[in-house]
């Protein structure tokens, strides 16, 4: 079989094996809901308080960077799975086994990456047809001005991104729950490098090069600062449009998308380069094995042992007795060990500068990063007793809803009370109860939410994401209606900390309900 | 202490059927139950141990349905599933810990019993190493520790013995058959010997199905006179196992000694043998197999 063939074989099955799953029909979901904003009038560009008509010019454009802007963030997440999935279902130590080369087993999973994301783009593209239609303000398609944009300035994207979330599985410490934070910080970076270089090479999105070639055009007066592409909650109503034509694909333009094209190459090279292809003693399962301090077996190992005893006493029947606090710290313990001494160490610190830094809005941002910090360990409540497969054991004791689910709850609010408590000791100082009540929504609200969406999703990366996405727009820019945890001075006189108490009660009953629903599968 | 499995059924998203129509009753002992894959066992040993719900029927332990009240069985259930996995960062005392805890064990009874079963499965020595450096065979043994924690009146174990060495599984035999007198065992596996060596009653499943459940004595009897020993060129086999239940073939300097399991004898110079518990299982297999069952497992 030829390197083509083999490449194409790989991609081919892994494709096969994402799109046969429901989860592809939630990322065409996805696109399509882009798709719908825009033509609704609540995802749209704005160029100041005008818009361009509904032109396929415009219509392919909007769509287009939407794609590459939205998509690049949530495809990236989606598409992050494929050598983890491998590695779960023990395939790759088969595929480590035949003769294909790293390279070519990275190229085939780059391709599959690359096909999910660009369906979800051809979706967007499709949808652009129907959204000028029902637009109804120009009736002409114009292909090319309408496709073009899909192809040259999305397509490239999406390829960077492929290869993006194949260096992120090659690199042990990308690989999980930091790794998906440590994204979305990467992903803003990404969007605003052209902004800061003034140069449309690093422009990954086409945002940047759109806004230029507004510009050139001199279609609409454009201030500085007034071009934005926003998802809002109602609908733009624009106080003026004007029609532009397209972006001219210059030999330039031409070149900075190509260039997209060979970082993606690169990436994969880069990829294939780190790739541990399945073996125990490289990469990520070395780092792991370097966490678990290693304890020399005597020199008779157990295995060696002969038999000493098969008797058992019988236990007596007061034995059984059940102790919630027991139950409680068990899983404490296991929501913390494991950790090293740094990350203790810099807990410590935030904990300390949270009850030690004197101006208000500071110590907010310190509990904003405090509240960050143990956003792993969060991440797995819901979702331990899937991934170590212990749910069956668990779920086989008396009384498991009583019993673990609230233990397991209660443990990720003491973690937040724990790691937040700095803060709390300055406002508890202050007397200032509002503000207590605030923190303390906070404190219950992320352990609960990061247990309703592992136990309904059975998997950390969600709330990872979601959460990190909603502690950057809400603590740390202060902005009350998403300041959960009341780090902000003024979240407190708001109605929101009450808001976020509801939401907490009813992400509760949403987490009791999806543990429910585990155990009568 | 009783058991009783009413016309109990789970099917599957695509119209498959993991149990069709299944009863038992069983008392104290241990239940061997062997089928070949995909014939619902771990279905059954799911199921009873109150993790996956039935699509119809009803299980009755000492006349109490645990489908609508699984707790009061749940207290005296031990249960190792089949893909049993542990936190790779506790220890193994501090894992069998934490299930005691939510199990309900009172904390110095849980401290004794974690000792006991350490030592019981031979792994004292490493009580205090994380668990992610243990093998797949001493994970395989946290598991019947954890199995064992609340003294339970009935065991439910899937596949106890994969991944154990050749001693560690007569050891676990030996514990079982112990552990037997006065509970309920339920042993699922692929391994005869392991059946053959401590279960007082064996269920034989296939699609989904009972095909039979009898004592190892009976099953053997069933197949008593039955079993032949016959002599065939290398190159008879194939048309050999075509014609007949072949249950076990050796190559040897004068051609290949077959084990054929058949009403009469299959050749003229075939020579009666004693029946082994193997025979028994694939007779009723084969008999199974003959009989439109009607599941798909």
């Amino acid at each position: 079989m030829s390197g083509a063939s083999v490449v194409l074989a790989a991609a081919r099955a892994d494709f096969l094996e994402r799109v046969r799953r429901y989860s592809f029909l939630f990322t065409l979901g996805l696109a399509l809901y882009f798709g719908y904003m825009a033509t609704v009038g609540r995802l749209t560009l704005r160029v100041g308080d005008s818009r361009g008509i509904y032109n396929s010019a415009w219509i392919g454009a909007l769509l287009a960077v939407v794609g590459s802007t939205f998509i690049s963030l949530a495809g990236f997440y989606f598409v992050k799975n494929t050598l983890q999935r491998d590695t779960e279902t023990r395939v790759g130590e088969i595929l480590a086994a035949t003769p294909i080369s790293r390279f070519a087993y990275i190229l085939g999973k780059f391709a599959s990456n690359f096909a999910v994301l660009a369906s979800m783009i051809g979706v967007l593209a499709l949808s652009s047809i129907v959204m000028q239609l029902v637009s109804g303000e120009d009736m002409h398609i114009h292909l090319w001005k309408l496709l073009s944009p899909f192809l040259l300035l999305s397509i490239p994207a999406m390829a960077v991104i492929a290869a993006l979330a194949l260096v992120f599985e090659t690199i042990p410490f990308l690989r999980g729950g930091f790794g998906n934070v440590a994204y979305f910080f990467l992903w803003t970076a990404i969007l605003i490098v052209p902004v800061v270089t003034n140069s449309s090479i690093y422009d990954l999105s086409g945002l940047f090069l759109l806004r230029q070639s507004i510009i050139a055009s001199h279609a609409a007066p454009m201030a500085e600062n007034s071009f934005s592409l926003s998802l809002d909650a109602g609908q733009f109503k624009a106080a003026s449009t004007f029609r532009w034509e397209g972006i001219p694909w210059t030999g330039e333009i031409l070149f900075s998308r190509l260039f997209l094209c060979v970082v993606a190459l690169l990436l994969c090279v880069l990829a294939a380069l780190l790739f541990d292809r399945f073996d125990p003693a490289r990469g990520y399962r070395t780092l792991r094995a370097a966490t678990i301090p290693l304890i020399p077996l005597p020199a008779s190992t157990p295995e060696a042992t002969p038999a000493v005893r098969t008797k058992l006493a019988p236990l007596d029947t007061l034995s059984l007795r059940f102790r919630f606090p027991a139950v409680l710290a068990a899983e404490v313990r296991l929501m913390v060990k494991g950790q090293r001494w740094w990350w203790y160490a810099i807990a410590a610190g935030l904990l300390l500068a949270q009850a030690l830094i004197p101006k208000a809005e500071a110590r907010g941002l310190v509990l904003a990063f405090a509240w960050i910090w143990p956003v792993l360990l969060w991440s797995s409540m819901g979702v331990r007793e899937m991934r170590h497969q212990t749910y069956q054991v668990l779920f086989a004791v008396p009384h498991p809803m009583a019993r673990q689910l609230p233990a397991v709850w209660l443990a990720g609010v003491l973690l937040a009370a724990v790691t937040g408590s700095g803060f709390a000791f300055r406002l508890l100082l202050e007397k200032n109860l509002p503000g207590l009540f605030a923190w303390a929504v906070g404190a219950f609200f992320i352990p609960t939410a990061a247990l309703c969406l592992g136990v309904w999703s059975s998997s950390s990366k969600p709330f990872e994401v979601l959460y990190t996405l909603l502690w950057y727009i809400g603590p740390m820019h202060a902005l009350p209606v998403f300041d959960f945890m009341g780090s902000a001075p003024a979240t407190s006189a708001t109605r929101y900390p009450l808001v976020y108490c509801a939401l907490t009660a009813i992400l509760f009953v949403m987490a009791v309900a999806g543990r429910k629903r585990q155990l009568l599968l | 202490m009783k058991l009783s499995i009413h016309s109990l059924s789970k099917k599957y998203s695509g119209n498959l059927w993991g149990l069709l129509d299944f009863n038992l009753e069983l008392k104290p002992g241990v239940l061997g139950l062997l089928g070949p894959n995909g014939a619902g066992k771990s279905t059954l040993m799911r199921i009873l141990a109150t993790v996956t719900r039935p699509s119809s029927g009803s299980i009755h332990w000492n006349d109490l349905d645990i489908l609508s009240s699984p707790d009061p069985l749940r207290t005296v259930l031990g249960y190792l599933p089949q893909d049993f996995g542990v936190y790779p960062h506790l220890t193994a005392y501090e894992f069998l810990e934490y299930l005691a805890a939510v199990k309900g064990l009172d904390g110095s009874a849980a401290r004794r019993r974690i000792e006991e079963l350490l030592a019981v499965v031979n792994l004292s020595d490493a009580r205090h190493r994380p668990l992610g450096g243990f093998s797949g065979g001493m994970r395989q043994r946290v598991g019947i520790a954890q199995a064992l924690l609340n003294d339970p009146q009935l065991l439910i174990v899937d596949e106890p013995t994969a991944g154990l060495d050749p001693e560690e599984r007569v050891r676990f035999r030996n514990l079982l058959s112990e552990l037997s007198g006065e509970r309920m065992v339920i042993l699922s596996t692929h391994i005869v010997s392991d059946v053959e060596a401590v279960a007082t009653d064996i269920a034989i499943l296939s699609h989904g199905r009972l095909l039979s459940h009898a004592s190892p004595e009976a099953l053997l009897a069933s197949v008593s006179g039955k079993v032949w020993e016959v002599l065939v060129p290398s190159a008879d086999l194939p048309a050999l196992q075509q014609g007949h239940l072949v249950s076990s073939v050796a190559h040897r300097s004068d051609g290949v000694h077959a084990r054929v399991v058949a009403d009469s004898a299959p050749l003229p110079n075939a020579s009666p043998l004693d029946p082994s518990l193997e025979d028994a299982y694939l007779a009723a297999i084969a008999a199974g197999r003959a009989t439109p069952a009607g599941a798909a497992a």
